[in-house]
Order: C-alpha cells, then sequence, then structure tokens
C-alpha cells in the first residue's frame, strides 16, 4: 500500500477529539487511588491520563498511542531517588559535619557542588523528558526517540543558561532558543531526525518588553494614582484625595503584576509560535498558531477552573494543557508512508524519573 | 493542513461459529508505517491467521497484550514485538473472547481487587504507614543503641573545632558538676559554647553545651547545676534521638524542598522538645539533684528570674528558643522550689573559685573561635 500525505487538505493535521466527560472518570479515579496510596499510584496515574490523551489525538488519518507504563516510571523514579538523592543526602550530610568541624571551606565547597549538580542535571532532565515521551509516543506503529543520552546538553544547558543570564539577562532569549534547536535535532521520529533552527531575533523584541515595561507600566501608575487623587479631591476634598491616592496605588500595583505577567505571556506565546515553527521532520513543517490572547483564555480559565471548583479542577489541567497544545498544533508537507519505517533508536527502559524528581514539562 | 488520502476501513463481521470465525481487522507490524487491513481468523485454537493483501501472518494468542479500548475498538499489542499494534472489534464471541487479554483499566493489582476494594485496603496500608511513620519517633528513638547516636552525633557534628572555651580550671569545675548531675560511667560531653544567649542544648551523641550567655547571668554554681542536670535529663532519656528522627521524618515528607540531614542537627537544638520531654527532663534533673545534695533552689531562682524577665507564658519571647517550648517558667520554678527539702542545709556545689573559673573561661581562653553559624 502507497499511502501518501500532500499538505493540500482543510482540516488540521493534528486534531482533539477527546471531551472532558470521557475524561473524568480517569482523573476522579487516579485522584482516589493516588491519595489511598500515598501518592505513589501518581506514576500510573500519569500513564493513564497520557493513553487517553494520546488515543484521542489524532495526526492526519490515525490516533496516537501512548505506549509508556506505570511500572517503568515508577521505576525510574526509584533510579533517580537512589542514583541522585542518595549521593545529595551524603553530600550535604557531609558539608553540614565539616561546617560544625571549623572547614567552613571545605563544607561551602561541598554544598556548591551539590548546587552545580543539581543545576547540570536539571538539563539532562529536560532533555531526557523529551527523549522518554518520544520514545512511548506511537503513530502508525512508529515510534520516536534519539540514542544521545543528553550528558552533554547538560553541559549546554548550564553554560548556555548562565551566560544568556549575565548581559542583564539580554541574551536570554539566545539561550532558551539556541537550547530548543539543540535539544530537538538530537531527537527523531521513525528513521529521520528533527531538525531546528529557531532564531532568537524572532523573539527578541517582545523580551525588550521585559525591560520598557517597568518605565511605561510606571508612568502610567503615576499617570493613574494623579487622576484618583484629583478624582478623590473632587469629591471630598483633602480627605478624598489621600483616599483617591490609596487606590491609584494600588492600582498600579496590580496594574505592576498584572502587566509583568501579561508580558511573560505574550513572550512565551510569541516564543513558542517561533520555535515550533522552526521545527521541521523530515518534509513536514510544524507550526504553532496560539496567539497571546489564546494563551491568557487558557491560563485564566485554568485560574477560574481551580477557584471555583475549590481545587478540584487541577485534575483537570494536563487535559486543558493538551488540548490546547494539539489544538494549536499544525503541520503542513508530505510523508511516505513506505518510507517510514521504525526507529532504531534504542528504548529507555526507565521512565522520566529524573525529570519527575524536578518537576518539569517536556516542551 | 495536511491531508490523509488511504481508503477508509470497513468493518464486517462474518457469521460467528461455534469455534471458529473470522472479522475483519486491521494492524501495523511495528516495522513501517504502512497500514494492514484484512481479515483476522480463527479456528477454535491457540492462534490468531491475519491475512490482507499485503502482509500475512500467524499469531499465538497467548503473545498478545492488552493495548486500549476505544468506541467499538479494541488494541492490542505483542509481547513479543511491542511496536505491534493489532485492533480487532470490541464485540467478539466468547469463545475467542476467553482466549484474548483481559482489559487492563487501572493496573494489573487494582484490575484483579475491582477499584473499590482495591481502593479501601490501599487506604487501610497507607493509615498504618502514616501511623507507623508519625509514632516511629517515640518508639524507635528510645530503641536506638546509644553507640549508634554517639557515632552518629560525632559523625554530625564531631568536636566543634575550636569553638568550645576551654581552660584546665574552668574544664575542671565543669566536671565537676557534671559528675554531680551525670552519675553514669560513659558520661556525656559538656562543652561551653562561646555564644553570648542565655541557652544551652543537647545535641545527637550525647553533645551538651552551655552557652557562656547562660553562665554569665547565673547567680550560683547550683543554677548550673539544675540546666546542666536537665539537658543530661534529655541525654538519658533519649530525647535527642527522638526529636532526631522526627525532625528527619519532617526533612523525609518535605523532600524536595530543600531537606537534608544537613539541616537536622541544630533544627535538633532549635526545634526544642516536647512539653511531655521538658517534663521528664526536669524530674531527671530533680531526682540527680536531690541524689548528689545539689540544692534545686538555684534552678528555681534561675526560672523565677526568666519568668520575671520574659513573661510567664513562655511563648512570648522569640530570643531565647530554649525558653520558647518550655513549660512556663514560672510553673517550672515552682516545681524545684518544692523539690528542696525543708530546712535542709545544701553544702555549695562548686566552691567560688571554681564558679568564678566556670564563668571566666571563654574569656580566658586565648584561641576559642566564635559560633558564626547560629
Amino acid at each position: 500500500m502507497h499511502g501518501k500525505y500532500d499538505g493540500e487538505g482543510g482540516e488540521s493535521a493534528f486534531v482533539f477529539e477527546g471531551n472532558w466527560r470521557e475524561f473524568a472518570p480517569i482523573a476522579f479515579t487516579n485522584l482516589l487511588l493516588t491519595i489511598v496510596t500515598l501518592g505513589i499510584y501518581r506514576f500510573w496515574a500519569t500513564t493513564r491520563e497520557r493513553q487517553y490523551l494520546w488515543s484521542r489525538s489524532r495526526f492526519v488519518d490515525e490516533h496516537l498511542e501512548w505506549a509508556g507504563t506505570g511500572k517503568e516510571l515508577f521505576f525510574g523514579f526509584l533510579i533517580v531517588l537512589l542514583l541522585f538523592g542518595l549521593p545529595y543526602l551524603i553530600v550535604s550530610f557531609g558539608a553540614q559535619a565539616l561546617i560544625a568541624r571549623g572547614y567552613e571551606e571545605i563544607g561551602a565547597a561541598l554544598g556548591v557542588l551539590a548546587f552545580v549538580a543539581i543545576f547540570y542535571l536539571m538539563g539532562v532532565a529536560r532533555f531526557r523528558a523529551l527523549r522518554y515521551r518520544l520514545s512511548r509516543t506511537r503513530w502508525r506503529g512508529i515510534r520516536g526517540g534519539s540514542d544521545n543520552p543528553g550528558f552533554v546538553f547538560g553541559l549546554s544547558y548550564m553554560w548556555k543558561t548562565i551566560v544568556g543570564s549575565l548581559p542583564l539577562g539580554l541574551l536570554i532569549p539566545w539561550s532558551m532558543t539556541s537550547l530548543w534547536n539543540e535539544r530537538w535535532s538530537k531527537m527523531s521520529f521513525g528513521p529521520y531526525r528533527f531538525e531546528a533552527n529557531a532564531e532568537s531575533g524572532g523573539v527578541f523584541a517582545r523580551f525588550l518588553l521585559f525591560y520598557l515595561a517597568p518605565f511605561i507600566l510606571f508612568l502610567g501608575g503615576l499617570f493613574m494614582a494623579g487622576m484618583g487623587m484629583l478624582a478623590g479631591y473632587g469629591i471630598g476634598g483633602e480627605d478624598g484625595m489621600a483616599l483617591g491616592g490609596t487606590f491609584g496605588i494600588i492600582g498600579l500595583v496590580l496594574f505592576f503584576y498584572l502587566g509583568l505577567g501579561l508580558i511573560a505571556v505574550a513572550f512565551y506565546a510569541k516564543f513558542y509560535r517561533e520555535v515550533v515553527g522552526a521545527t521541521r521532520w523530515k518534509d513536514l513543517d510544524f507550526s504553532f498558531e496560539a496567539s497571546t490572547l489564546e494563551w491568557v483564555k487558557l491560563l485564566v480559565g485554568d485560574a477560574l477552573l481551580v477557584v471555583f471548583t475549590l481545587g478540584i479542577g487541577l485534575i483537570f489541567l494536563s487535559y486543558r494543557h493538551w488540548k490546547f497544545f494539539i489544538t494549536h498544533l499544525e503541520a503542513s508537507g508530505e510523508i511516505l508512508l513506505d518510507e517510514l519505517t521504525q526507529s532504531t533508536t534504542r528504548t529507555a527502559r526507565h521512565g522520566e524519573g529524573l525529570l519527575d524528581a524536578f518537576d518539569m514539562g517536556a516542551i | 493542513m495536511a491531508r490523509a488520502c488511504s481508503t477508509p476501513s470497513t468493518w464486517a463481521r462474518s457469521e460467528p461459529m461455534d469455534d471458529s470465525f473470522q472479522v475483519a481487522a486491521s494492524w501495523y507490524d511495528g516495522h513501517s508505517a504502512v497500514r494492514h487491513e484484512g481479515r483476522a481468523r480463527w479456528d477454535g485454537g491457540g492462534e490468531l491467521l491475519l491475512d490482507a493483501p499485503t502482509s500475512r501472518l500467524t499469531l499465538p494468542l497467548d503473545d498478545l497484550r492488552f493495548g486500549e479500548a476505544r468506541g467499538e475498538h479494541v488494541f492490542y499489542r505483542r509481547e513479543s514485538e511491542t511496536d505491534f499494534r493489532l485492533t480487532l472489534p470490541a464485540d467478539m464471541p466468547p469463545g475467542l473472547a476467553r482466549h484474548l487479554p483481559e482489559k487492563s483499566e487501572y493496573g494489573a493489582w487494582i484490575d484483579r481487587l475491582g477499584l473499590g476494594k482495591a481502593a479501601v485496603i490501599f487506604a487501610a496500608a497507607s493509615a498504618v504507614a502514616v501511623a507507623l511513620f508519625m509514632t516511629a519517633p517515640e518508639w524507635l528513638g528510645p530503641r536506638v543503641p546509644e553507640s549508634w547516636e554517639r557515632n552518629l552525633g560525632r559523625a554530625m557534628i564531631g568536636d566543634f573545632g575550636g569553638r568550645l572555651c576551654s581552660t584546665p580550671e574552668g574544664d575542671a569545675a565543669l566536671a565537676k558538676l557534671l559528675d554531680e548531675v551525670d552519675p553514669a560511667t560513659t558520661q556525656v560531653n559538656a562543652g561551653v559554647a562561646n555564644i553570648d544567649m542565655v541557652n544551652a542544648v543537647a545535641l545527637p551523641g550525647g553533645q551538651v553545651l552551655l552557652f557562656d550567655g547562660l553562665i554569665q547571668q547565673a547567680e550560683s554554681p547550683e543554677e548550673l547545676a539544675g540546666v546542666l542536670a536537665h539537658e543530661v535529663g534529655h541525654v538519658r532519656e533519649r530525647h535527642v534521638m527522638t526529636a532526631l528522627l522526627r525532625q528527619f521524618g519532617m526533612s523525609v515528607l518535605l523532600a524536595g524542598a530543600n531537606s537534608g540531614v544537613g539541616d537536622t542537627v541544630f533544627g535538633v537544638a532549635s526545634m526544642g522538645y516536647s512539653r511531655d520531654a521538658e517534663r521528664e527532663a526536669d524530674d531527671y534533673a530533680r531526682a540527680r539533684l536531690a541524689e548528689s545534695d545539689v540544692s534545686p533552689l538555684g534552678a528555681a531562682g534561675f526560672f523565677e528570674r526568666m519568668a520575671e524577665e520574659y513573661g510567664d507564658d513562655g511563648e512570648s519571647n522569640a530570643v531565647t528558643g530554649w525558653l520558647a517550648s518550655h513549660p512556663a517558667a514560672g510553673e517550672r520554678a515552682r516545681a524545684y522550689r518544692n523539690a528542696a527539702k525543708e530546712g535542709a542545709d545544701y553544702p555549695p556545689v562548686l566552691s567560688e573559685r571554681e564558679f568564678a573559673a566556670l564563668q571566666s573561661m571563654c574569656e580566658d581562653d586565648p584561641d576559642v573561635e566564635e559560633f558564626d553559624f547560629f
């Protein structure tokens, strides 16, 4: 059979077909079992959740399949605990003992060493999380993965993050895009590698908002406070002016925080449009078309859902985020099914334990 | 905007027969992305014959593993070939259904027990585990051999470097005080810490520290004997190990949020003990003072001064953490005063000279270092 996809259809290549009523029984039983097992079930809970979300996500004409298991996630967690938790405990124990004995310098050095090690492992964890997820994602029986263990990426993560923050943080967009490129270009699906060549220039303008914003917001706030004072004076003389001024200042603080949050969302919206748009796989071009407004709607929706359900809504956030991700993800191009053969990458035997220990997302 | 152009799958079922029938099926072989659409034929044995224009294979039924169910279809994987994926209709005749792997939903154990039963069993086991964990310090602490605690204490704090005050006369006076309140053959390690705070601590490994601030404000050696006896009481009643275990348990619970044993050592000192533990230590102190014929009035005087200075509720001061977790100072002062034998004439526990040597110990020690990490 010679299947072939071209990029001329009207429908999006990625379609999400789940609905929250179907997801609810999974989420609630997961919550129950996680509570009664004191959290141990969460590895299996994660797996059940992904199985549902993946199986309701269609790429072109076939649904995705999550092939990971709760057991491997659990073992991954245990391995991390053993390989990294134990040495960390010993190092911090040793540092304390040395300080108590009067060797402050060596003790402090050990502490710094532990910090550097964690910094490094955070980079490795980000890499491995993506690798694990690709290696457990199947489409038409084909999976992804990487033969790279991510140890070099951990080093890149360290130096690029440090260099990115040094000149007043001005190079952060560069470090973020370049780390994205480095990570994705080590990944593959089936026989083909991903390519990513995102450029920081595209997101730099948005990033500059972080620097300009304080001034704009401050001036705007001053103006508001002044208006408040004037309005207060008009209503109630001197006292009214003080009251108006107070409201003005409260307004300014709110304005400031909301403003910064908004800039962060605007930046991330742009960032994801840029980096996903610059990611390719064989003859397929990806794009992610979520505007800042859509991100804001997602986050405000999250907040309202959680607040109005007294926190129970938390269990639906993974659903909402996945749906958002799939709905806005686009692909165009061509896949020749005959050429799409199985990935030759080794599959990681244990799960994303290292990631879970640091609690991070893959993308 | 990518488009699919493959033939729509058709699902047709043949007439189910007793022990043989065929059904529409589709599969991916796990080697290429090409979908094979054809029929699955079962002849009543342990094998399934898959037949499509593009592929033909025989599949042992016991090699199949349940993947997932969606709508009308069930997906199976193969144990021997993990990327293989077979799609069959969910509605199967009972004859074949018996040979197919059962649906798995929550995970093997829970599927076997049923959700309700499993939840109850897990909840009960968790409750027991939590109860054990919460009470472990109380029953485990006193059972940890003292030698272990000593080694642990040595590993954790060692000898404090040069930060304990030491002069020959001062050391002798402290040793004399200790003899009165710690009759055991293996005594605790008592020391004077160069810290200007009215405080005293018992640390892991039978290490008791009197702070220089406490010694400076003492009006009689009997006061110091009382406080020292109290701290020795914590060591002898194994409160230190209990507190250490409790602290360790807390840090396990808060794992990830900057735990580590490192914070534990002085966490014990700063966290203090329960009020019951404090009473036990006080009882121990009064018993030792009575045995050694040391006046408890010194300790009573100390607590009275503390009550006056910091208020009677013991909660109002943030400066001396030691007092905060202790029973109300006024109440304790009365307990010590009541312990005094009426009309008894206690001999002084230290001579004027010895007391003075203790008080000038930190000043006279030329190479004592500062405790800069408190």
